[in-house]
């Protein structure tokens, strides 16, 4: 055995130098060997062969031109791609992030001198090396496609780009979800559910006005690229109808989709990797600091309230704007007031998850909150920093909610008060009732939280949240019980948002077995609500109080300090 | 030899320095107000039955975990304001000393190596030789990890342990599932460890082993150190005077069991044939005037013998306390 040396004086792993980064390394050494991986690529290399030579026969068969032929090879091998990328990509990420805490090797890693970033830029490429590598495969069939097809680069460029973007991004999403679910084959599901839900249920909302959504995916700048993509005549059909959409647009401001997209994409990945590094420096910490997570719940307003208000003028943030497709050219179209009524609230509901979500990340638990309290005794304190993880979320929650409720009293007066619905209007005091929705159930949640703890929120969602909207469900298909099934729906913080636009919004044109008792509803439950929350800040005041007494009141100790003795 | 003490000394500053460490998981306090130094150059063993803290305190140590408070100070580097620098001066070995199932030895020797900046590649690949030759486990370089046996999964955290030359390893139960023959040898390369400077912070289940391979050692019972220093001072710390005696007599046994009976350190007596069997509770002065009174009493005595609780036997009863509400 040696003796000990003098220390060794490790060289700084530096973050952008992926292909020197040792966790991406050793992922290379462990998923490209040629006996596992080999199958793999052989797999990839015949499907992409088979595609391109499958098209390029039918093309010569149906007597297309070799650019028509060539190009209707470039989707199928875009989809592989896609689905080796962002499917088995993200999968592998966060699946093997769960693996590496399963078998207990996590803790190698967050003992090796690298920081946060390098870490997690080494797992960020290390873990899909393999997909990538496949990916790699179908290039030179693509690249043949782009080439006999005559595709420009301002075509296949942007689109690429965004694919490689959306990949990262989701990557990062498996990263999280590897890195905070407890079990590998839940993180494998979630992640894969994630992309599939990226695809099939976002667009879906994009169609009810919160269009921030869809540049989550490769969709918008697919769709502009798709007529540069396609064979020259299916393509001239896609570019007319391609004129009649907008372009992109941010408040007055005009993007290119894929640039846009890029700046959507990049604002949730750097969240993301300040999310991981924070994970990675200290494993108790949050997700996400209190300052961090209050400026990204603003940041994402603006997305939503930049990207959908410019559309109203035109319609086109209209759901049936879409579904009329082609008709609308011809015939009088005009959106339907009750899609605004729908839209506004979607858009405060959404909002409401947001907060639900941002503000369980800062609140912290019962845990959190005593270690901070017997540290500030221990450091001669009788109050915690604000910023810190266990300082309350109370105050950063209410910023939100009502930064909540000016982002969806704006998109409601936008739509509300725009030339498709002359005469109408929304008053200044609709703001002061989703203020009052967003405080009782985004501020009332945290408080519950803070004060009471996950389970009892977990409890308290299904009773009050879920078990109302199940209850209201059932009676509305009995006879007769149509007003009690409108009250007890009500009831549901889920239902509130809803019940607010048709209570106050003069758009509003609600059946008329419910037009009395949903406006009553909504005034006695956003009542039963605003209660509620001002109980629940009091509790959580009090139980607050009473902790940090129970630890300030305890005998003192010595303040830690350099003398040796304690 | 180097004295661990619960206050560090003057002269040489400490390895390691832990002082008013609290560490606390929601209401349940793991680790309590923990003061403890321990010098350069020491092998020193950290014992304590389930719960009594020693992994968390040994995850504060290697970073691992953010106390309550509390300052840990490992090599002159303050853990919890330098994590980076801590680490590098640390080695840490994990109980079950865990390897991933898709790397080689070599390749996962390798990996650390690089990630700890070992230089180029042919001066890590010596270091990783020499590790492994360290370790006795040159020949299974080339063998999968989730092949090797739970002695050889050691050995190989262990080389992986002493790769960067920490100056401070903090191994938790280095030994179990080591064979006879590779506690032996672990034994020798900790102690060489210490001889060439390095300072060895071990925990282990197995207490003959940790008396053996320890200059000194600590036990802990709910979250608080209970004793400090060499095995007898540990054994006098925890106030541990307590032996059985054995008197063989050839006469007078019945006469000499009265008398005994009187003797307020003696209990637990028994007569069995000329054998006289009590528990004795006194210092060693009052054993010696406990034979001196006896021989007095004209009793004739062919043997005398002590038997003391060993330190088994201390910290077994020390668990126990641990176990009742």
């Amino acid at each position: 055995m040696n003796p000990i040396p003098p220390p060794t004086h490790p060289t700084n792993h530096a973050a952008w130098a992926v292909w020197s980064n040792p966790i991406f390394r050793r992922y290379c050494q462990a998923r490209l060997r040629l006996r596992s991986a080999g199958i793999a690529l052989l797999l990839t290399l015949l499907i992409a062969g088979f595609i391109v030579a499958m098209v390029s026969s039918i093309g010569t068969r149906s007597f297309m031109t070799p650019v028509d032929a060539a190009r209707s090879g470039i989707i199928p091998l875009l989809v592989v791609q896609g689905l080796i990328l962002f499917v088995l990509g993200t999968a592998q990420v966060a699946g093997g992030m769960t693996a590496e805490r399963d078998e207990g090797v996590i803790d190698y890693q967050r003992l090796i001198p690298m920081s946060p970033l390098a870490k997690v830029l080494g797992y960020l490429f290390g873990l899909p090396v393999r997909e990538y590598v496949m990916v790699g495969v179908t290039l030179p069939f693509t690249a043949w496609c782009l080439w006999r097809g005559q595709v420009s680069w301002r075509i296949w460029l942007p689109l690429y780009a965004v694919v490689l973007s959306s990949a990262w991004l989701y990557h990062f999403t498996g990263l999280l979800t590897g890195t905070v679910a407890r079990n590998r084959r839940w993180a494998f599901l979630a992640s894969i559910g994630l992309v599939f839900c990226l695809y099939t249920i976002i667009p879906q909302m994009a169609k009810f006005g919160l269009v921030f959504f869809k540049y989550l995916t490769i969709t918008p700048v697919f769709e502009e690229c798709l007529s540069g993509l396609l064979p020259d005549s299916a393509g001239t059909m896609v570019r007319t109808a391609q004129r009649l959409l907008p372009t992109v647009k941010f408040f007055n401001l005009d993007f290119s989709e894929a640039l846009f997209t890029g700046f959507s994409q990049g604002g949730l990945i750097l969240t993301f990797v300040i999310m991981l590094c924070r994970k990675w420096r200290r494993a108790e910490s949050h997700l996400l600091g209190k300052l961090w997570a209050t400026g990204f719940f603003i940041w994402i307003q603006l997305l939503l309230l930049g990207n959908a208000l410019p559309l109203i003028d035109p319609g086109s943030l209209f759901p049936t704007h879409g579904l009329s497709g082609f008709a609308r050219i011809v015939s009088d179209w005009k959106p339907q007031p009750m899609e605004a009524v729908a839209m506004s609230g979607m858009y405060g509901l959404v909002t409401l998850g947001l907060i639900f979500v941002l503000g369980g990340i800062i609140t912290p638990s019962a845990d959190h909150q005593l270690r901070g309290w017997r540290r500030a005794r221990k450091q001669g304190s009788a109050t915690l920093p604000q910023l810190a993880d266990a300082a309350t979320a109370y105050g950063w929650v209410l910023v939100m909610a009502l930064a909540g409720a000016a982002g969806w009293f704006l998109f409601t007066r936008a739509l509300v008060g725009s030339h498709w619905f002359p005469g109408h209007a929304v008053p200044l005091s609709t703001l002061g009732y989703f203020a009052a929705i967003m405080l009782s159930c985004g501020v009332g949640f945290q408080a519950l939280l803070e004060a009471k703890g996950g389970r009892v929120v977990v409890l308290v969602g299904i009773l009050v949240g879920v078990v109302p909207l199940m209850v209201g469900a059932v009676l509305s298909a009995v006879d007769g019980m149509l007003t009690t099934a409108a009250w007890v729906t009500g009831m549901s913080p889920l239902s509130l948002p809803f019940y607010a636009v048709g209570s106050l919004l003069s758009l509003a044109e609600l059946p008329e077995t419910v037009a009395q008792a949903v406006p009553q509803a909504f005034y006695c439950w956003l009542g039963a609500g605003v209660g509620a929350m001002l109980w629940l800040s009091w509790r959580l005041w009090v139980a607050r109080r009473a902790m940090a007494a129970s630890v300030l009141a305890l005998p003192p100790t010595l303040p830690l300090s350099p003398t040796p003795s304690c | 030899m180097n004295q661990p003490s619960l206050h560090p000394h003057g002269g040489r500053a400490p390895a390691i320095d832990i002082r008013c460490l609290r560490v606390d998981y929601g209401a349940f306090c793991a680790v309590d107000d923990l003061t403890l130094s321990v010098p350069p150059g020491e092998v020193f063993g950290l014992v304590g039955p389930n719960g009594a803290g020693k992994t968390s305190t040994f995850r504060v140590l290697t970073t691992l975990m953010e106390p309550t408070y509390g300052e840990v100070i490992l090599a002159g580097v303050d853990v919890l304001e330098d994590q980076a620098a801590a680490r590098r001066v640390m080695g840490y070995m994990p109980d079950l000393a865990p390897l991933p199932s898709d790397l080689k030895v070599w390749e996962f020797l390798e990996f650390h190596a690089a990630a700890y900046g070992l230089g180029a590649r042919s001066e890590r690949r010596g270091r990783v030789a020499e590790c492994l030759e360290e370790v006795a486990l040159m020949e299974q370089a080339q063998s999968w990890c989730k092949e090797l046996s739970r002695g050889q999964m050691q050995r190989v955290v262990l080389a992986k342990t002493l790769l960067h030359r920490p100056r401070v390893l903090i191994l938790d139960e280095p030994a179990s599932g080591l064979d006879p023959l590779a506690r032996r040898d672990l034994r020798n390369a900790l102690r060489k460890l210490a001889e060439g400077g390095a300072t060895v912070f071990v925990s282990s289940h197995i207490l003959s082993e940790l008396a053996e391979m320890c200059s000194s050692l600590c036990v802990m019972n709910r979250g608080r150190l209970l004793a400090a220093g060499t095995v007898d001072e540990v054994r006098r710390q925890l106030g541990s005077t307590e032996r059985t005696l054995t008197a063989t007599l050839l006469t007078r046994q019945d006469e000499a069991a009265a008398w005994l009976k009187t003797h307020p350190a003696v209990h637990d007596l028994h007569l069995t044939g000329p054998q006289l069997v009590f528990g004795f509770s006194g210092s060693d002065e009052a054993q010696a005037d406990l034979l001196e009174g006896l021989i007095h009493r004209g009793v004739r005595l062919r043997a005398f013998e002590e038997k003391r609780s060993s330190f088994e036997d201390i910290l077994v009863e020390v668990a126990e306390t641990n176990r009742r509400p």
